[in-house]
């Protein structure tokens, strides 16, 4: 199964340039950094409009309309409304933290997706503890929420932080055991490694690879990726009828724009996280048949990975527009009496299954 | 890690952990130890610890800091008041500071010959794969049984925290 590419343009082009003191890295690096800016950007905004869209539908309406054809510029509309809009700050605000606060989800969000495979050889970095750094990139964001909420001098801010930190510390723990599960049945923590140990057919992906396990983690990571996400329906942050807008109550202008870039930069990290681990990352779905395959591959595995992280998205998308909203207190039962116990026997199983060999040839 | 990039990120972490302590708000002292956090993490992989860096941001920002930032939320604040420490506690603090800085001065000029020819850590020697061969091997070195003792004890922690706030059954 030789097909994948192993040339990439842009890079091996600034390579070639013969830059003195290693100054082709650095280039790379910042030409990298630039695209995930761009993705996150780009993605977010295109998303705010698809969600819009998703829910009109579901709901049967018809979505935004006027700007654009089918309201597709609605959000470019929304976001150049944010840029010029005014910044208030509240009385007795602490500023240095109200202007940190927003910066940290953010950057958690850029911290992942700099490590995500999106092709074979399109990642800003592969360290080779790629697992245990997405982990510990999540806690950055939790503080972003949790010191924001703090220094907006408001009681529903700071009830919606500390709701949030809550539920983020817990699900956080459900998504690190599902993700060492990934770890311990593919023997590796490096991602681009990982997606390579999916090479194969369909049947190689993590997802069926190992028998009902996989499917079950699939699903176990979803459920509490969408809890991490602080999305609909465990939207209990913020969670509109109860305390306002949550955490990002007293945000404005930019500061609000931030959080919300965040909250679907990190859709994009967690559906980028659950296609690598699970789904092939960019390897295509290939058959076993070899003219079919050969036809698969010749698609960039860039266009795979954005299908299956596309597919995902509209997943969680469909979970926040279907599902009712559970209650604070059901959410960290279901975390604490429910999932993790669940998480922790589906670790055991996959430490027996991979001891045992019953792992898909 | 060159010479110039450790002096940076030296320079960096000690104004941070400054910052941490001289802070007169509880929130912005927890900021700055992020900063040393980091700047700690940021030494480990200067020296190719990457396993320690990463463990490093995971306990101590995702962990610790997270509980210590949700205590600060929890209390109720402060106001702009300015805690002033009295001048006993002021003088019993920089006593036992020198006193650790003289300790770990004398340490290190006594071993000074142990530096001397102390360079990088070999390649791979800190990474995930020897790391975890090291904490979980039952052979010469391996450090299985600490582990586990380590494993019982936060166990322990873990059903203590449980049996200390759980409710009384006639509570419901």
């Amino acid at each position: 199964m030789d097909y994948i590419q192993t040339t990439n343009f842009i890079g091996d082009w600034v390579r070639g340039l013969g830059l003195p003191w290693g100054l082709d890295r650095a280039v790379n690096g910042i030409l990298g950094a630039l695209t995930i800016a761009g993705v996150v950007m780009a993605g977010a905004t295109l998303l705010v409009w698809v969600e819009r869209k998703v829910s009109a539908l579901i709901q049967s309406r018809l979505g935004p309309m006027r700007v654009g054809p089918w309201g597709i510029l609605q959000s470019v509309a929304d976001i150049l409304k944010l840029l010029v809009k005014e910044i208030l700050v509240p009385n007795g605000a602490d500023r240095l933290v109200y202007f940190l606060a927003p910066m940290l989800p953010l950057t958690a969000a850029f911290m992942v997706l700099a490590v995500i495979p999106f092709g074979p050889t399109l990642q800003v970095a592969n360290p080779d503890l790629g697992v245990p750094y997405l982990i510990a990139m999540g806690g950055i964001g939790v503080l972003g929420i949790l010191i924001g909420g703090w220094a907006s001098n408001n009681k529903f801010s700071l009830l919606g932080s500390l709701r949030s930190g809550a539920q983020m510390v817990s699900y956080e723990i459900s998504v690190a055991v599902i993700l060492l599960f990934i770890t311990l049945v593919s023997g590796t923590t490096d991602l681009r490694t990982l997606v390579l140990t999916q090479q194969g057919t369909v049947l190689d992906w993590w997802v069926f690879k190992v028998p009902g396990l996989g499917l079950a983690a699939f699903v176990l990571y979803l459920i509490s990726s969408t809890a991490e996400l602080n999305r609909a329906p465990f939207d209990i942050a913020e969670a509109e009828q109860e305390i306002a807008a949550g955490y990002h109550t007293e945000y404005s202008g930019m500061g609000f724009a931030m959080f919300f870039l965040a909250e679907y930069g990190n859709l994009i990290a967690s559906a980028g996280v659950a296609a690598t681990c699970f789904l092939g990352g960019f390897l295509p779905p290939a058959i076993g048949v070899p003219a079919v395959d050969r036809a698969l591959f010749a698609v960039p595995g860039l266009v795979w990975f954005a299908l299956k992280v596309a597919a995902l998205i509209l997943g969680y998308m469909w979970f926040r527009w279907t599902f009712p909203r559970p209650r604070v207190d059901q959410l960290m039962a279901l975390e604490w009496k429910f999932l993790l116990p669940v998480n922790l026997g589906l670790l055991s199983l996959g430490a027996l299954f991979t001891a045992m060999g019953w792992v898909l040839p | 890690m060159s010479d110039a990039a450790f002096a940076l990120t030296a320079f960096f972490m000690v104004a941070a952990a400054l910052w941490a302590v001289t802070a007169n708000n509880v929130l912005h002292a927890a900021l700055g130890l992020i900063a040393a956090f980091f700047a700690t993490a940021v030494l480990y992989l200067g020296l190719r610890a990457e396993f320690l860096a990463v463990a490093q941001v995971l306990v101590y920002i995702g962990g610790v800091v997270v509980f210590v930032v949700f205590t600060i939320l929890l209390t109720s604040r402060l106001g702009d008041e300015i805690l002033r420490p009295s001048l006993w506690r002021v003088l019993l603090g920089v006593l036992f500071a020198g006193a650790f800085f003289a300790l770990g001065a004398l340490m290190l000029s006594r071993a000074g010959d142990l530096l001397e020819g102390a360079g990088l850590a070999p390649e791979e020697y800190g990474s995930l794969m020897a790391v975890g061969n090291k904490l979980l091997g039952m052979g010469e070195g391996g450090l299985l049984l600490p582990f586990e003792v380590v494993s019982v004890l936060l166990l322990a922690c873990v059903i203590g925290a449980i049996a200390v706030a759980r409710k009384p059954e006639d509570d419901e």
